[in-house]
């Protein structure tokens, strides 16, 4: 009878041992359990759009980061019914708890992705050997929208700019006098070209390498205006190479109109604003050529310059002339400021224009841009103090999304 | 035939250097033969790679309505005519606008809101010293170089005196772009050395 | 005249000379300068060595042969390592003649005996789209459709024909955008018509004219890195281990550096002492 017992607990142990054992390594394999399944899946419109596009997103599985950390990834997958076959759409890493199913907006793409349809979508946690899903989320649609709310301060931004620009340019039609503080560069032009009268030597003057378009080009026009009137008052002779076919036309307009303005329309003469080449150095080199023979007083570099800026100062300086300069191109600036007597930097170029020519348009623009910095200077001041205190408001004013 | 061209370049480049030394006419040569060149390439490249793929393809595939800026580039010649010359009036009108509607917004998000965004940092980090100083150093050099290019109102007093701690700041970066210039200029004249030298003579490897 | 007017008026032709002997001078010798990789390019390194092989990296190549000394060997550099990593390069052109300096680019690195053993393969490792007119419209147009901005490659073959272009629609099926650039169109385009609208990532180099005006862009976060000028080219080679050409010049150009500081220096005593003594 002791026999028989002993038999029978040493099967039922060796039984329980190769039972409980495989079972327990089985167990113990994480990786073919399935993961706790992602929830709370919430599928909807993209928002700001042009709506060919559905967000989803949903709270990770307990295994993902915590817990037994063996969820690799996150399939996402779509179906047009519940019930239906679903498609995996893409894929993300673990950790990840956001997707956006997106396709193009062309019928004829294959991976057309068609807006105002109902979807529905699953969210499949992965580990290397098993996954879980998540129940069914939607119908969600998608839809373009009208507006990107995103682009807000944009939108404001230009809205604001716009509405000071009209009121100032309005402003200065009427007749309102705006004050523009006086510029080294311009206070010199009137001696540099008193220089020229005395010497009996001409003026040189330099509208840059830009085109017609170009806003240094144009400022430049302007103030060509107002120099060939001055110099049309002091009988004194005034020489405009240019590099640009257009611009010699425009600059010849503009000379004549100083001339006339000056009552001496019988003193222009066409053939001193002349075209020379479009070649960059080979205009550089023409115009040293046209510096040392002419012997020219005053040189006006103001406009859009290139390389070519300290090229033709350093020969200015040689010949003895007093120069005056003005440009937008950031690259050119140090040189004129190093080689050249007066130089306007920057935006100082378009201001000149303005305080020179007194066109309200002109006027109208600089107060408007004066403005703005000014609420930038504000906001910058502010914003600077808010953020040592931790306050993220003015942060927030100038967050765009695109 | 890759000899010859090599001696044709080293010798023009050496002509262009001679005007270092003094204007002369081996330079003028070297010059008008760069200046035609130039410009033989530009059209023939502005032909094959602008005017063909962009005009004349689409025109023969039946794209009809690239001739409207067809049009619009003829207009713009009409400049050098002055009884009709305001009719490229049209065409720069039709670039200027376009370019700003183009450029506007996004030189606002670009150059204005994310460089505002980005200057909007606290003047002081705890802890952090070089931090702080390189903060402080941002946005006051920021604010003083707005306030430089504030035409509103006189550069008098306290105004004036952050309008010249702007114009400083201004001429410290004008130094470091000069420097930067200079380091470019040299760049070229070593990539020309290393031609003549290397290339040409075969005396470095 | 005394000693220190002479070298006030001292004929710039003597300049000229010194500056030459001081930048020839050097390529003679093989000197190996401490070249510190600096946080912007080092940024630039880290972005390209955190993409897994087989990301595609659109190079936009816009600049002349004019700037080729400080470009050709970051683009050089450039597609060394972008080979080297498996990384597939889409090659296209704002300018002109970008594309041709790919393909010279090209010619040099695909024969050097690393890369010839990974054996790349056109269409397939990497294309070259060539140029197309129109700027900064172009990289607005890309954002939406790259195969119709370039239908066709550089050499006619339609891009949609090339196994490396499949799949690729627009930035989004672009990994990284790396620009070398000398002027306008370059890299303040890419960043105002491709960064901030369509969120790539964008790492450049520049001409050190250029690289002045690009760093505002790389405080906010808008550029990755930049490679500055021939140093920044130097630096780069550095930083992948493999240093060519812009290493070889380090020296040349740190000797000029050296001498225009000099220069600069006695010039400015000259100045300041002879106008105290005219003021004396």
């Amino acid at each position: 009878m002791r026999y028989k017992n002993l038999r029978s607990s040493l099967v039922l142990t060796f039984f329980l041992f190769f039972l409980i054992l495989p079972l327990s390594q089985i167990l113990a394999q994480d990786d073919t359990l399935p993961p706790p399944p992602p929830t709370e899946v919430k599928a909807g419109d993209t928002p700001n759009d042009n709506g060919h596009s559905i967000t989803i997103t949903w709270k990770l599985s307990g295994d993902d980061g915590a817990g037994k950390k063996n969820v690799v990834a996150y399939e996402i997958l779509r179906s047009e019914s519940p019930t239906g076959e679903f498609v995996v759409r893409g894929m993300v890493p673990a950790g990840n708890n956001t997707y956006q199913d997106r396709g193009a907006k062309e019928k004829e793409d294959k991976n057309y992705f068609p807006p105002h349809k109902d979807f529905y979508y699953k969210v499949r946690a992965k580990t290397l050997n098993s996954y879980s899903e998540s129940g069914v989320a939607g119908p969600a649609v998608a839809y373009g929208q009208w507006f990107h709310i995103g682009k807000l301060p944009v939108f404001v931004g230009t809205l604001a700019f716009t509405i000071m620009v009209l009121a100032f340019i309005s402003l200065a039609r009427k007749g309102k006098e705006f004050y523009v503080r006086p510029l080294a560069g311009i206070d010199a032009v009137d001696d540099a070209i008193g220089r020229a009268t005395e010497m009996g030597r001409p003026i040189l003057y330099i509208l840059g390498l830009g085109s017609a378009a170009d806003i240094a080009t144009i400022a430049s026009f302007t103030i060509l205006n107002r120099i060939a009137k001055k110099t049309a008052e002091h009988k004194t002779k005034i020489i405009v190479p240019c590099n640009d076919p257009i611009v010699m036309s425009v600059a010849q307009e503009t000379v004549k109109a100083g001339y006339l303005d000056a009552g001496r329309p019988d003193m222009y003469k066409e053939e001193n604003i002349f075209y020379l080449t479009s070649m960059q150095f080979a205009y550089v080199a023409a115009v040293n050529g046209i510096m040392l023979r002419e012997k020219t007083a005053t040189n006006f570099y103001l406009g859009k310059f290139y390389a070519e800026s300290l090229i033709l100062a350093e020969t200015g300086s040689v010949a003895g002339s007093i120069q005056i300069s003005g440009t937008d191109e950031l690259a050119q600036i140090p040189f004129f400021v190093a080689a050249t007597d007066f130089t306007l930097i920057g935006e100082e170029l378009y201001a000149a224009s303005a305080y020179l020519g007194r066109e309200p348009l002109l006027l109208g623009a600089l107060k408007a841009q004066d403005l703005a910095k000014a609420i930038v200077m504000l906001s910058l001041a502010l914003g600077a103090l808010a953020a040592s205190f931790h306050f993220g408001f003015f942060l927030k004013l100038f967050t765009v999304q695109m | 035939m890759e000899t010859i061209g090599i001696w044709i370049a080293a010798l023009l480049t050496l002509g262009i250097f001679s005007f270092l030394y003094k204007d002369n006419p081996f330079y003028k040569f070297c010059e008008s033969l760069f200046v035609g060149i130039s410009a033989g390439y530009w059209f023939v490249t502005t032909f094959w790679q602008v005017f063909m793929p962009k005009l004349a393809d689409n025109l023969v595939a039946g794209r009809f309505y690239y001739m409207i800026g067809a049009i619009f580039g003829v207009l713009m010649l009409l400049r050098l005519f002055p009884k009709i010359g305001w009719l490229s009036r049209w065409s720069l009108a039709l670039v200027v606008g376009t370019t700003a509607g183009l450029y506007f917004t996004r030189y606002l998000v670009s150059n204005g809101m994310v460089q505002v965004q980005n200057t909007i940092i606290p003047l002081y980090v705890k802890g952090n010293l070089s931090q702080t100083i390189g903060n402080l150093v941002i946005v006051i050099g920021t604010f003083s170089g707005l306030i430089y290019f504030f035409f509103s109102k006189e550069h008098k007093g306290a105004f004036g005196g952050l309008a010249k701690l702007g114009i400083w700041i201004l001429m410290l970066s004008f130094g470091a772009s000069f420097g930067y210039t200079v380091m470019s200029r040299m760049s070229l004249l070593i990539g020309r050395m290393d031609y003549l030298l290397g290339t040409w003579l075969g005396l470095i490897h | 005249m005394n000693f220190l007017e002479k070298l006030l008026a001292l004929d710039r032709r003597i300049i000229f000379l010194f500056i030459a002997i001081a930048v020839a001078l050097p390529l003679f010798f093989t000197v190996k300068l401490h070249i510190e990789v600096t946080p912007v390019v080092r940024n630039l390194h880290n972005a390209m060595e955190a993409l897994p092989p087989g990301s595609k990296v659109l190079v936009s190549l816009d600049y002349d042969p004019g700037s080729m000394p400080e470009l050709q060997p970051m683009a050089e550099s450039f597609f060394r390592y972008c080979f080297m990593r498996d990384l597939k390069i889409i090659i296209i052109g704002l300018w002109p003649n970008g594309p041709i300096q790919a393909n010279s680019a090209l010619e040099v690195i695909l024969n050097e005996p690393d890369i010839k053993k990974k054996n790349p393969k056109y269409g397939i490792d990497y294309v070259n789209l060539g140029y197309t007119a129109g700027n900064e419209v172009v990289i607005e147009r890309m954002g939406s459709d790259i195969p119709v901005t370039f239908p066709k490659d550089y050499s006619g073959n339609k891009t949609e024909d090339l196994p490396l272009m499949k799949g690729v629609k627009n930035f989004n099926n672009i990994d990284f955008v790396y620009n070398l650039s000398a002027g306008y169109p370059g890299t303040v385009e890419w960043v105002l018509f491709g960064v901030d609208p369509y969120k790539i990532k964008l790492g450049a180099g520049n001409t050190a004219v250029q690289a002045p005006q690009i760093y505002p862009y790389l405080n906010s976060g808008q550029l990755v890195g930049l490679l500055g000028g021939m140093k920044g080219g130097a630096e780069f080679e550095i930083a992948t281990g493999k240093p060519a050409k812009a290493v070889k010049f380090m020296f040349s150009q740190s000797v000029s550096h050296a001498l225009i500081c000099f220069f600069i220096l006695i010039g400015n005593f000259a100045y300041f002492a002879t106008r105290k003594k005219k003021g004396a």
